[in-house]
């Protein structure tokens, strides 16, 4: 199986230059954790999810404490999302993304994304454009058919 | 991609078929299978048929809410050669009814009006817009439009695509519509005259007011006019002249439902293989149309089956 015929073709995505708030508003609306970070000739720059803005929010040494059950200072939280609300999201983006192509093994994708503990991977094109997304829930589905390792 | 279909105004169409439906009465649905829920909106319908048609397109729009995620997946579900691009916001997207009697041959359909579009998600689908439309080569640019969609918005829209060269195609009613036509922005324009028989602030009775009207629209600087004209027949004109397509077979009402949007799926489908050949074009939507009507309800018609109608209708020549 190949990841063109197990991916999502969705193209949602947020522009490198589009604010923070709105990549929040943008997850609300569509139910989504992330979104590829594309340029203005639609080519994946990076990958932005909730989890970069809630690390860009706490504390530096937060990431140190291996299990914390509790956020330390709810104050500095809430005041840090609303400083960064209107900065681009290119500042807190994981660049350069790790992408797939359609041609690619779902194996291929399936591996990236147990290996780098990520939810989705964007499937981009020959010029780097995005042309749909592969998610956990698409490689437990291709694996519950059975389909993973078929041609 | 080579089409990029835009549906301002989605929908969760829900359809149920009742025997003698009547009001003020209460009726019961004993088979799951008359009461269907399925996405909607015009746009997003031509995508639809064109799958059916092994032709791969983006779907663009705004959605929002439960009903705007119901339309998304389904369309993914019924479908894997459509990408979808919508821009989501924050109301709820519409549902549109429709009851079918079989039994008396009538379709009541009830629309609703849609969500309420924000500036901020008119300018996120802006810049979407234009992306996509630099990847395709024909842009559908169907049905009603949401409140806060302006009509210069819309212009904006149909302007760009002309400007860089796409085919556009429009099956739509109102004043947006109206003015991309009296600006001749419009490479296909198909009137959408199923609520009322008015266009351009004319109303439509005698033949000859729809020939009238057709050949007006070429005037002003479209390629092509379709203007349905009773229930079997179409009135098509070009700059070389006009001509009156009329199925042989007497159609149900009741299966008349998605017929529009096939016909423009089939001159979508015909004009990607030849820009030029608009007569041809017109009769492959025909047939696109008469082959719908063979099903109850909205299904995907294959190739075979617009090829099995090619010969449903006469064509004569008026002008």
């Amino acid at each position: 199986m190949k990841v063109k015929n197990a991916m999502i073709k969705d193209v949602s995505a947020i522009f490198e230059n589009e604010t923070v708030e709105e990549f929040i508003v943008s997850c609300i609306r569509k139910n989504r954790s992330g979104f590829p970070v594309v340029d203005e000739h639609f080519r994946v720059v990076g990958f932005i999810s909730e989890s970069d803005i809630i690390n860009n929010a706490l504390p530096s040494y937060f990431s140190l404490l291996q299990s914390a059950s509790f956020i330390p200072d709810t104050h500095q939280f809430v005041r840090k999302i609303g400083e960064i609300k209107d900065e681009p999201v290119s500042k807190f983006m994981v660049t350069p993304p790790i992408v797939v192509h359609p041609e690619d093994t779902a194996i291929h994708a399936a591996d990236l994304l147990i290996k780098k503990r990520l939810k989705a991977i964007p499937v981009v094109d020959d010029e780097h454009q995005l042309v749909g997304i592969f998610t956990r829930i698409n490689l437990i589905h291709v694996a519950l058919e059975g389909k993973i390792n078929s041609r | 991609m080579k089409v990029l279909t835009v549906t301002l105004n989605p929908a969760l169409d829900r359809e149920v078929v009742v025997n003698n439906f009547q009001i003020n009465e209460l009726h019961r649905i004993n088979n799951q299978k008359y009461s269907v829920m399925e996405p909607g909106g015009k746009g997003i319908n031509v995508s639809l048929i064109l799958s059916g048609l092994g032709l791969p397109s983006i779907a663009m729009g705004f959605l929002g809410g439960f009903i705007g995620s119901i339309v998304e997946q389904k369309l993914r579900m019924l479908s894997d050669l459509v990408t979808t691009n919508f821009v989501f916001v924050d109301e709820e997207t519409r549902e549109n009814l429709a009851i079918i009697d079989p039994s008396n041959d009538t379709i009541t359909e009830i629309n609703s009006l849609g969500p309420n579009i924000d500036e901020k998600s008119l300018k996120q689908f802006m810049r979407r817009f234009d992306i996509s439309l630099k990847r395709a080569e024909c842009m559908v640019f169907s049905g009603s439009i949401p409140p806060g969609v302006p009509a210069d918005y819309c212009m904006e829209l149909v302007k760009k695509a002309k400007d860089s060269g796409k085919m556009v195609i429009s099956e739509s009613t109102g004043d947006h519509f109206e003015l991309a036509v009296k600006n001749g922005l419009l490479t296909v324009v198909k009137p959408d005259l199923r609520s009322k028989k008015e266009y351009m602030g004319e109303t439509l009775k005698s033949l000859e007011d729809y020939v009238k009207a057709a050949e007006e629209t070429v005037k002003m600087g479209s390629k092509m006019a379709i203007l349905s004209y009773e229930i079997e027949g179409d009135v098509v004109a070009t700059s070389e002249g006009v001509w009156l397509l009329k199925a042989k077979e007497h159609i149900e009402r009741s299966h008349l439902l998605g017929t529009g949007d096939s016909f423009v799926a089939g001159v979508v489908y015909r004009l990607l293989k030849n820009r030029k050949d608009l007569l041809e074009a017109a009769k492959w939507g025909m047939a696109a149309a008469i082959a719908e009507t063979k099903f109850i309800g909205k299904e995907f018609i294959s190739i075979e089956d617009v090829e099995m109608c090619t010969e449903s209708f006469e064509l004569s020549r008026l002008r």
